[in-house]
């Protein structure tokens, strides 16, 4: 604790970079895993294939692809982003399919026969009616993206790890205490947010 | 007879439906079905009845033959165009879980862009004309109504952009003998005050005998026999028409009571 | 008369002439661990002492982080021992002896990398076996030879990967013969000294620069077979960044015949130890005592 209470700038600091790493990683993830997941629900061959590369991806050991992406990104902060949002698509899009998937096969062929097009019926209906398996998603995916992104401590593009790590490395228990810590806050945070938001969505 | 002049007149003309496979689900289907008529397709399951219905608003496009709306082939239409102009009832009904009710019966004429006053007070009118009373069934949401009201919901949804046509999938079919009886007494009122052209497809002999102006008994994938319920009872063209139509105490019974009902009304 | 458009060109011209007279810093990186940080401070410090605008992107993630931001110029030079950047950069093995080996390095990193190593460093970071005064005693335990016989009566401390790397027991055991111990207690190396201290084990595997060595008046047992390759530290940096800055040599070399093993054990011991003192101010001080 004694740490924490000394240091609440530092952490302050550290935790925003966190939260900012963690958050556009989402975005980004997000923006790539929406098209991703409805290409996976509607082609189950082309689906099964991007499922096996992204899984392939996820299980790549941090470090390693760490050191790959700093040889054609370099170090800092968007290099991270990138690792952050290769991890989250796993999680992203075998959510976003399932999903999909699992909306009633009666209210699509409603909507078929009452003249939707496939847009159409994409927006207003698949996507809205996925909603709460899409949030569950998201939620799971910031929890682990929280907990990844203490690897940005190894390639100087800061965070919440740079105090952990520090802490492991000095044998110095409050440091590793403080930013664990405020790890699990962030964590805590997040999930309570996206279960706001998911149990408005399931309104429906 | 009421004036059918807000039905459409549909025309299958050699109709056929084979999948790659080779089966062929619907085979050399000829049908005019006049406007204003409700025109009942009767047959058990596997009689190719839901694909040949399907093929009027080209759900399912056929292999052979043409559809013909008022005289237009249905071909040189858009899809989408074709089927916002027609409406489509299912025995799942398909409402959509996350629109309210009001949501749920405004939503083509929302895809066809009217403006929300004008959507609103269709929705209200609907709702009433399918005895559901707004004020009651606007602001809900389907998992709050039972059976019944959801069908009637579903029906509200097919007329809400007021379609010359309307396509009905053994919508009654889900619910009890109580609710089915009142529901298809509401159809054919509704059908009688609007004068839209209805094609509904089922395999209960009794509904069809109840609603039909005019039943086409499908097997096989073709059609057995074409008439009146009248005429089928009467006069049953083969066996297989026979042996679905069948000759027992409930069928007379509809038979002697239908003309007290619907005959006065032509 | 000026125009406005002449006076926006002159503005826009201002920043662009003042960078043509700075000069970019030196990125100045390290690994991970208390020792690179240590070393990653002292080579900025006297760098920025000699005159260098200095960026530090010190605690990166490992070897193949570091190599692959050097490579990229994220980093321009950073601490790297002889025995890594031997079996794990180069794989290879090592040579007759220490200058044969270290000009066999260098000769490759800048074959292969373009990158330079300037002076090593006499202090040897290497894998070794250590034990408290008391138990070397009792057993008579000098060198690895002696372990490997007395191995059977005696708990070893170390962490998981060192009980199957090919240069970790079984190397020792392929050797030396022996090394086989009564028991084998897997920790982790943070608490090691701990749990050697307290005796729950009698021999720990330790690096040859750890603080507590010196801290702990331990004994370290000699390598008489000579299995682990030395660890000697350097600066390695990037050809056109020493072209751009002869003065980095100048600076950074004189350093290297102060670590010794006992300096860097020290060191070590002010940052690991119970003063807990960061390795920025570790190094400070040492340079300035050193002028």
């Amino acid at each position: 604790m004694s740490f924490l209470l000394a240091h609440p700038g530092l952490i302050a600091t550290r935790a925003g970079e966190h939260a900012i790493l963690v958050l556009s990683s989402l975005a980004i993830a997000l923006a790539i895993a929406l098209p991703l997941g409805v290409l996976v629900a509607r082609k189950p061959r082309a689906g099964t294939l991007v499922l096996g590369v992204l899984n392939a991806i996820y299980t790549v050991p941090s470090l390693a692809l760490l050191a790959i992406l700093v040889a054609l990104f370099g170090l800092g902060a968007p290099t991270a982003v990138v690792a952050l949002v290769a991890y989250a698509q796993m999680i992203l899009v075998r959510n976003i399919a399932e999903g999909l998937r699992g909306v009633s096969p009666a209210a699509l062929d409603a909507a078929d026969g009452l003249g939707f097009t496939r847009r159409e019926r994409l927006l207003r209906v698949e996507l809205p009616l996925a909603l709460p398996a899409i949030f569950g998603g998201i939620r799971i995916a910031t929890v682990a993206l929280i907990g990844l992104a203490t690897v940005a401590a190894w390639i100087d593009a800061g965070g919440l790890g740079s105090i952990v790590f520090e802490g492991l490395h000095q044998d110095d228990a409050p440091k590793i205490v403080a930013g664990s810590m405020a790890a699990m806050a962030l964590a805590f945070a997040a999930d309570a947010l996206l279960r706001l938001a998911e149990r408005a969505s399931v309104r429906a | 007879m009421a004036e059918p002049a807000n039905g459409a007149r549909i025309e299958l003309r050699g109709v056929g439906v084979t999948y790659p496979g080779g089966a062929a689900a619907v085979r050399d289907v000829d049908l005019t079905i006049a406007a204003g008529e409700f025109t009942v397709l009767l047959g058990p399951s596997g009689s190719g009845k839901s694909t040949l219905l399907r093929t009027i608003n080209r759900l399912i496009e056929p292999t052979a033959g043409e559809v013909l709306i008022d005289g237009v082939d249905a071909r040189t239409l858009d899809p989408v165009e074709l089927r916002r102009g027609i409406g489509y009832a299912i025995q799942a009904v398909g409402l959509f879980a996350h629109l309210t009710i009001a949501g749920n019966v405004g939503v083509v004429p929302s895809l066809l862009g009217w403006e929300r006053a004008r959507i609103a007070a269709r929705v209200d009118a609907l709702l009433t004309l399918v005895g559901l009373d707004p004020r009651v069934y606007r602001e809900r949401y389907p998992r709050q109504l039972s059976g019944g009201e959801q069908q009637r919901a579903g029906v509200a949804r097919a007329l809400a952009a007021q379609p010359r046509a309307l396509l009905m999938d053994e919508p009654f079919g889900a619910v009890d003998a109580i609710v089915r009886a009142s529901l298809q007494d509401e159809i054919r009122r509704i059908q009688r005050e609007l004068g839209t052209t209805i094609v509904f497809v089922t395999h209960d002999v009794d509904e069809a005998l109840r609603l039909a102006d005019r039943i086409v008994v499908m097997a096989g994938g073709t059609i057995a026999q074409t008439g009146t319920p009248e005429a089928i009872l009467a006069t049953p063209a083969n066996d297989v028409v026979r042996g679905l139509v069948g000759i027992d105490a409930q069928s007379r019974r509809f038979a002697e009571a239908r003309p007290l009902l619907a005959r006065d009304e032509r | 008369m000026p125009t406005r458009a002449h006076l926006l060109g002159a503005l826009a011209a201002l920043p662009l002439a003042a960078c043509a007279g700075s000069v970019p810093p030196v990125a100045v990186g390290s690994k991970n661990f208390t020792e690179a940080l240590l070393l990653g401070e002292l080579y900025a410090q006297a760098l920025s002492g000699a005159g260098l605008p200095v960026r530090r992107r010190l605690d990166l993630g490992g070897t193949d982080i570091a190599m692959a931001a050097l490579r990229r110029g994220e980093i321009d030079l950073y601490p790297e021992y002889t025995g890594t950047a031997l079996l794990v950069v180069l794989k290879a093995l090592p040579r007759a002896d220490a200058a044969a080996t270290f000009a066999f390095i260098k000769s490759e990193y800048e074959r292969r990398y373009d990158l330079t190593w300037l002076d090593p460093a006499p202090m040897n970071d290497t894998q070794a076996l250590a034990t408290t005064p008391a138990v070397a005693a009792r057993f008579g335990l000098r060198t690895l030879s002696d372990l490997a016989a007395r191995a059977p009566q005696l708990r070893l401390g170390a962490v998981p990967e060192f009980v199957k790397r090919s240069d970790g027991l079984p190397g020792l055991q392929r050797a030396y013969g022996g090394f086989a111990f009564k028991e084998i207690r897997l920790v982790d190396f943070g608490l090691k000294y701990a749990a050697l201290l307290a005796g729950d084990v009698d021999v720990v595997v330790a690096f040859g620069t750890d603080g507590a060595i010196v801290a702990d008046k331990l004994v370290v047992l000699t390598d008489d077979k000579h299995l682990f390759p030395q660890y000697h530290v350097a600066p390695v940096v990037r050809r056109a960044t020493l072209a751009a800055h002869p003065q980095i040599a100048a600076a950074l070399n004189p350093l290297a015949p102060l670590l010794t093993d006992g300096v860097v054990q020290a060191l070590n011991e002010q940052i690991d130890g119970p003063q807990k003192r960061e390795p920025a101010d570790v190094a400070g001080d040492f340079l300035k005592s050193h002028g």
